[in-house]
């Protein structure tokens, strides 16, 4: 018998994802970003959380989906994961679930065009239901990034 | 129980109570006859020993013990503070702060200090001046005879021949022989005692030892252990009967007295060395001595004071300023919107809140500001050993220890500090003997000096050896490639000192492990530059060097001048701006592919933020006339195109977060007025 799981559910484009409820710290509605210059392209910049400055990225640029216009459903999904703070641009969020660690299986190598190291696991909640699971640790990997910079420069 | 809890505590008293010791040492060294500071070093290592044992750190408190154990006996005037001591408890010191740093790093604080521990005993036991001995007893005559009279420490073995020759029926003797005043030979003399007394028997022990009483390093008396088959008085006057002896005492041992004489020595010789001290004391002197009781009374005064400091964990610091800059930000808000809505009760107490929030702001900056003191105050030591080790005379002279600054300052600029002041112990003072070459005092100086001054802390290490050489550096830098023959025949004194702090730079002759360990000045600056500040050096050759590094106060909050460049606003730490201007577009040149506009009598390079930063939406080429911001790193100068200024302003300064890497020209980021992020702009970075 696996553990209970809290998770948040969001969705980018018509897939939801779920982040465990304690590594959220808050879920905020679209603000004022200031762009920060000479960076990553998914990067949006920053923003002023109660008097912190927290970077925020596209989730769908992290994943290398296309970026879409940000609607009145779009959310900043605060994450704390490796002792960084980071908002995640969201489609929406709209849910928390309890789900049984036993019902996460293995990803598939590529789930909606999201690879597989980044994805913690595949829960299917129904029968027409699927949510996949982040991997936070490896979606805010920074030497990742740095490759991918050195790759492109 | 768990003593996690109270480690913290442990920690930061022990590390001051070390701090204390070595202060206390140091002073000690200087006056080495003022007990009032042994009792002020004896507390504090008594403190330490008591709290490392509640917290069951055996290794320390049993070497602090050892500590207390010499401490004890010069305490109680037993015993006489000299080199030597001072070197075994400098020693001790050390070893006690590898401890506490090993705790600290969550270690058990274990250290094999036996060969410390061994010379502490030895201290205690008084055995350690076999050496010493001869310089004791010459500068203090009456201890001598005291000393002879009281007996001579034997050895183990000694002390059995003895018993073993009591037991077998040999008369053992103990002589004390007194040679007349007057005497010109008394080293011939003495040699004619020992002929004598060899014709009839065995000298077990002699003191002074035979070698000192031949080469005459003796007073005029000395005392033996003799086995012999004659009788005392016989020998008595045969000794008398040699020439030019005042006196021969000469006692029948049995086991009993025996034993009194091999133990009374160890006190004695510890009793003796104080013995002339406090005759002097009790004699004719008795006022300057009642002075110098009132001196060591007010001494205890001073340190017994109760402490009128708390101690705060500095993370709660932290989170009172973030608090407070939060509220600087509504505060700022509630300004905009007070004069918005224009009614008179409302602006007067939000004017009334900025005050008061001024003021909060003062004091808590106020709070994180520490005096200097906590990093100058490691240096007097660490330049004694220094010196003590290159066998050079340093004067250390602290100036303006009290002087404040940001606590993450103050954390980040002891390393350099340290590098600087190596350099001048190792580089900068000469040798004893090149300064009396040279005509100077034998004891070199090195003035370390704090102030304050406008909004930033001055720090110089001026030392008067023998400065730099700038033909020596010169040729260095040029056959290092730093600089073509050429340029540097052309260059000014000071920016060829400034080569010192290239990177791999180190003109050191002989590479000692003091400071020439291939990090060299390079690495200091560097340090001072991720601390805003500056480092520079001035140096007369023959005359001496001064490094001089300049500090920002604090770190955390600064004047900036607010930017607006497209829909982006940015601020502009205001210590790097010359000036702000306004220039025709038709001005900019273009000289050899770098764009340029006249500035005073030069041209200067003029840099477009929004190129820069590829701010999407504004293009400045469109206009008649750019604002500019002339922007200075040391003494080269820029101008930087922004679109307008928003004006000057207080800002703190907030980092952007552990996950963007650093981004060149862009040093941090503060929230202002309306909520929104604006970043801080580096404009060290655009200058190259």
């Amino acid at each position: 018998m696996g553990e209970e799981l809290k998770v948040i559910v969001f969705k980018l484009g018509e897939e939801e994802y779920g982040i465990e409820v304690d590594k959220v710290q808050t879920i905020e509605r679209m603000m004022p970003i200031t762009r920060v210059p000479k960076t990553f392209s998914f990067v949006k910049g920053v923003i002023n959380l109660r008097g912190v400055v927290i970077p925020v990225i596209d989730l769908r640029g992290r994943f290398g989906l296309p970026e879409s216009e940000y609607t009145d459903q779009s959310r900043i999904i605060i994450v704390t994961a490796n002792d960084m703070e980071v908002g995640f641009i969201v489609d929406s969020a709209n849910d928390v679930i309890d789900i049984n660690s036993d019902i996460i299986d293995t990803p598939p190598d590529v789930v909606g065009g999201v690879k597989a190291k980044y994805l913690r696991g595949v829960a299917r909640i129904s029968e027409e239901r699927l949510l996949v699971m982040l991997n936070l640790s490896e979606v805010l990997n920074r030497s990742e990034i740095i490759q991918l910079e050195s790759l492109e420069g | 129980m768990d003593m996690n809890q109270y480690l913290s505590m442990f920690i930061d008293e022990s590390n001051d109570h070390l701090q204390a010791l070595n202060e206390n040492m140091l002073e000690l060294e200087q006056a080495p006859d003022d007990i009032g500071i042994v009792q002020v070093i004896f507390r504090s290592a008594h403190t330490l020993k008591g709290m490392a044992a509640t917290m069951g750190f055996e290794d320390l408190s049993s070497l602090t013990h050892q500590m207390e154990n010499v401490l004890d006996l010069v305490r109680n005037e037993k015993l006489k503070m000299q080199d030597f001591i001072f070197d075994t408890l400098f020693k001790a010191l050390d070893a006690l702060q590898d401890m506490v740093e090993d705790i600290t790093e969550g270690g058990e604080g274990k250290s094999d200090v036996s060969s410390i521990v061994a010379s502490l005993q030895s201290i205690v036991r008084g055995d350690f001046a076999s050496g010493g001995a001869a310089e004791t007893s010459a500068a203090a005559p009456a201890a001598e005879q005291a000393a002879s009279s009281a007996g001579i420490s034997l050895d183990q073995y000694q002390y059995s021949v003895l018993e073993q020759s009591i037991s077998e029926g040999h008369s053992v003797l103990y002589i004390n022989v007194s040679i007349r005043e007057d005497s010109q030979l008394k080293a011939a003399r003495a040699y004619m005692v020992f002929d004598l007394l060899e014709r009839y028997g065995d000298i077990v022990k002699s003191n002074p030892s035979v070698q000192d009483i031949e080469q005459e390093k003796f007073d005029r008396s000395f005392s033996l252990y003799y086995i012999t088959q004659k009788e005392a008085d016989e020998l008595q006057s045969m000794i008398m009967n040699l020439s030019e002896i005042e006196s021969a005492d000469v006692t029948q041992l049995d086991h009993e007295t025996l034993e009194q004489l091999a133990s009374a020595p160890k006190e004695a010789a510890a009793t003796v060395a104080a013995e002339p001290e406090q005759k002097k004391a009790e004699g004719k002197d008795a006022a300057p001595a009642k002075a110098e009781q009132k001196k060591a009374a007010a001494h205890h005064h001073g340190s017994a004071m109760p402490s009128r400091t708390i101690r705060v964990d500095i993370d709660r610091l932290d989170v009172l300023m973030n608090l407070l800059s939060e509220w600087l930000i509504d505060r700022a808000r509630l300004e905009q919107l007070a004069s918005e809505v224009r009614r008179s009760d409302l602006i007067e107490t939000v004017e009334h809140m900025s005050r008061v929030g001024s003021d909060l702001q003062n004091i808590v900056l106020k709070l994180r500001m520490v005096q200097i003191d906590t990093v100058f105050n490691r240096f007097p030591r660490m330049v004694r050993d220094l010196a003590k080790s290159l066998d050079k005379k340093i004067d250390l002279i602290i100036t303006g220890a009290e002087t404040e600054l940001d606590r993450t300052v103050i954390d980040e600029i002891g390393d350099p500090l340290v590098h600087l002041l190596r350099n001048a112990v190792d580089h900068g003072v000469e040798s004893t003997s090149e300064r009396i070459a040279a005509g100077k005092p034998e004891t070199g100086t090195v003035n370390l000096r704090a102030f304050h001054s406008g909004n930033h802390v001055f720090i110089e290490i001026e030392d008067d050896g023998h400065g730099i050489d700038r033909d020596k550096i010169l040729k260095k830098a040029i056959s290092k490639g730093v600089v073509t023959e050429s340029e540097g025949a052309a260059m000014k004194d000071e920016e060829v000192f400034m080569l010192l702090f290239a990177s791999g730079f180190s003109t050191a002759e002989v590479v000692s492990d003091i400071s020439g360990r291939g990090v060299g000045l390079d690495v200091v600056k560097t340090k001072i530059e991720s601390l805003s500040g500056v480092v520079s050096v001035e140096s007369k050759l023959g005359k001496g060097t001064k490094f001089s590094v300049q500090l920002p106060l604090t770190l955390s909050i600064i004047s900036a001048m607010l930017i607006k460049v497209g829909a982006e606003k940015y601020a502009i730490p205001l210590s790097s701006i010359v000036e702000t201007g306004l220039i025709q577009r038709s001005q900019i040149r273009q000289v050899h592919g770098y764009t340029m506009i006249p500035y005073r009598d030069a041209h200067i390079p003029l840099l477009s933020l929004a190129s820069l930063f590829d701010v999407p939406d504004y293009d400045e080429n469109a206009e008649e006339e750019s604002e500019i911001v002339v922007v200075r790193k040391g003494d080269r100068l820029a101008a930087v195109s922004v679109e307008d200024f928003i004006g000057q302003s207080e800002i703190v300064i907030k980092n952007l977060g552990k996950y963007l890497p650093a981004i060149q020209g862009i040093a941090g980021a503060t929230i202002l007025g309306d909520g929104q992020v604006a970043l801080i702009i580096d404009p060290n970075a655009f200058i190259k």
